[in-house]
């Protein structure tokens, strides 16, 4: 198969096609700005242009490196920016309807034990051997994605707190990505087997997986620090006046 | 030799704040506690740079080199200045001494504008900067001088910002919300260097060949600020946490 061939995970072209369906019969009476609106459909798009485009065969049959970065997308990327698409009402429904039991402290441990646990060398070649077991890792990264930046994105989290929670996450979640870097020997038997690409050995091809993996989070995780760090400024300003 | 006959003056002009502090009174502000800040302070800065550490520094490891340019620019600057809060800090210098320091329009006129918030930061970060140029680095570890007052850059680049960031002589230059924001712009800007050595796939450094000791260095450097400015972060933020889960409840 060639690397410019697209592969399909079907099952999330339908999640992102019921998720944009969803929302736009919920924007019939809550019109979302244009800028939620951008921002959902590009979340959705990720989820879905992700696996289903030749990323997914170079990610499924290649690199590890291409993999890792689909897996940052789907789990920190695309689920941030699906629920800042949501308007106030939507985010007031999906609260009313279950949401509101999400708490902050199981949240961030569902995400880190998705995070973890689907890199697991055992679950992550046996997701690769069998083909559908990828459609199981990234649900679940993609679950993990939202169950994390729900409690920041519906506001259950005032400004220190949320600090706190994205300093906590940061931290807790570079460790893989740094084991990915550091490491000598391949972790994943099944990327030692695959044909190479681009001239990458598995273990450059790992070296430089944990270092997208790393960049994108650092990248993600200081913008959202920094976005909550000037409404701590604001509110204090706020007060002072 | 250098670095301990400072830290043995340091160490005495702290001790003769801490004895007349006491004997008004106040040992309440002058306790053991802030001895022991400053000692171990102290000790960061003369272990780093003296002895067994500074010689893997200078002829063998990127990282050991970072960790005691964070050793001395970061954690000592940090414990020394948590040590003198407060009216400690007035009594560091012997009043013959101070007396006119404080008069001098120009010391305050320069201590003013180095302690702006923002000039603070750009001060700090452009020492960052500049020391980890390689050609700069590469220099500085072929001439003792340079190497001193790279050292002594670290030093003072670190004492300028941890001052705004413990606030010791409560001149509340900044809020906890401008601590908070000075601190993840340090970080930030440490992330960048870091990012730079633990993603560079090749030795930036004629003098240290080691790819991975090279990221190592990045770590050092990251896992250290995490420390200290993520436990600075926590005191900070903690009362915070505690007020709005109260009006939570």
């Amino acid at each position: 198969m060639s690397p410019t061939d697209f592969s399909f995970e079907p099952a999330y072209i339908v999640v992102a096609v019921a998720a944009a369906a969803a929302y736009a019969w919920a924007a019939r009476s809550d019109r979302p700005s244009r800028l939620r609106v951008a921002s959902f459909a590009i979340g959705a798009f990720l989820v879905a242009a992700a696996l289903n485009s030749p990323l997914e065969t170079i990610a499924a049959k290649r690199l590890l490196l291409v993999h890792l970065l689909q897996n940052a997308l789907v789990a920190d990327i695309a689920p941030a920016l699906v629920l800042l698409g949501l308007t106030p009402a939507m985010k007031a429904w999906l609260t009313r309807h279950g949401a509101s039991r999400i708490r902050a402290r199981w949240a961030i441990l569902a995400w880190l034990a998705a995070w973890y646990g689907t890199h697991l060398a055992g679950f992550y070649n046996w997701a690769l051997d069998t083909g559908w077991g990828l459609n199981i890792e990234h649900g679940l990264l993609i679950a993990g994605g939202l169950l994390f930046w729900w409690p920041l994105v519906a506001g259950r989290l005032p400004a220190p707190a949320a600090l706190a929670y994205l300093g906590a996450a940061f931290v807790a979640s570079s460790f893989l990505g740094l084991a990915f870097i550091f490491s000598e020997h391949p972790f994943y038997s099944f990327y030692e087997h695959a044909p190479r690409l681009w001239g990458f050995s598995a273990i450059r091809d790992q070296n430089l997986g944990g270092i997208a993996m790393n960049g994108e989070q650092t990248l993600v995780f200081l913008v959202a620090i920094g976005w909550y760090v000037s409404r701590l400024l604001a509110e204090e300003s706020a007060q002072e006046r | 030799m250098l670095p301990v006959a400072l830290a043995v003056v340091a160490a005495l002009l702290f001790a003769q704040g801490m004895v007349r502090l006491r004997q008004r009174g106040r040992a309440d502000i002058a306790g053991w506690d802030r001895a022991a800040l400053f000692g171990l302070g102290l000790a960061v800065t003369v272990a780093a740079l003296v002895g067994p550490l500074d010689r893997l520094a200078e002829t063998k490891y990127l990282s050991v080199h970072m960790l005691q340019h964070v050793l001395i620019g970061d954690l000592a600057p940090a414990l020394m200045i948590v040590a003198v809060r407060g009216p400690l800090l007035v009594f560091l210098l012997p009043a013959q001494v101070l007396a006119p320091l404080a008069r001098s329009m120009r010391l305050r006129a320069v201590l003013s504008t180095v302690l702006q918030p923002r000039v603070a930061f750009g001060i700090w970060a452009a020492n960052l900067a500049i020391w980890h140029v390689p050609y700069l680095y590469d220099l500085a570890l072929r001439h003792d001088a340079l190497h001193y007052f790279e050292h002594v850059c670290w030093v003072v680049a670190g004492l300028i910002v941890w001052t705004l960031l413990i606030d010791p002589g409560s001149h509340r230059r900044l809020t906890v919300g401008g601590r908070i924001a000075l601190a993840a712009a340090m970080f930030a800007a440490g992330q960048v260097l870091t990012d730079v050595l633990v993603f560079s796939l090749h030795p930036l450094y004629p003098a240290y060949p080691g790819r991975i000791d090279q990221q190592l260095a990045g770590i050092a450097m990251m896992a250290e600020q995490l420390v200290t400015l993520g436990t600075l972060a926590f005191v900070l933020l903690r009362p915070r946490m505690r007020a709005a889960r109260l009006v939570h409840a």
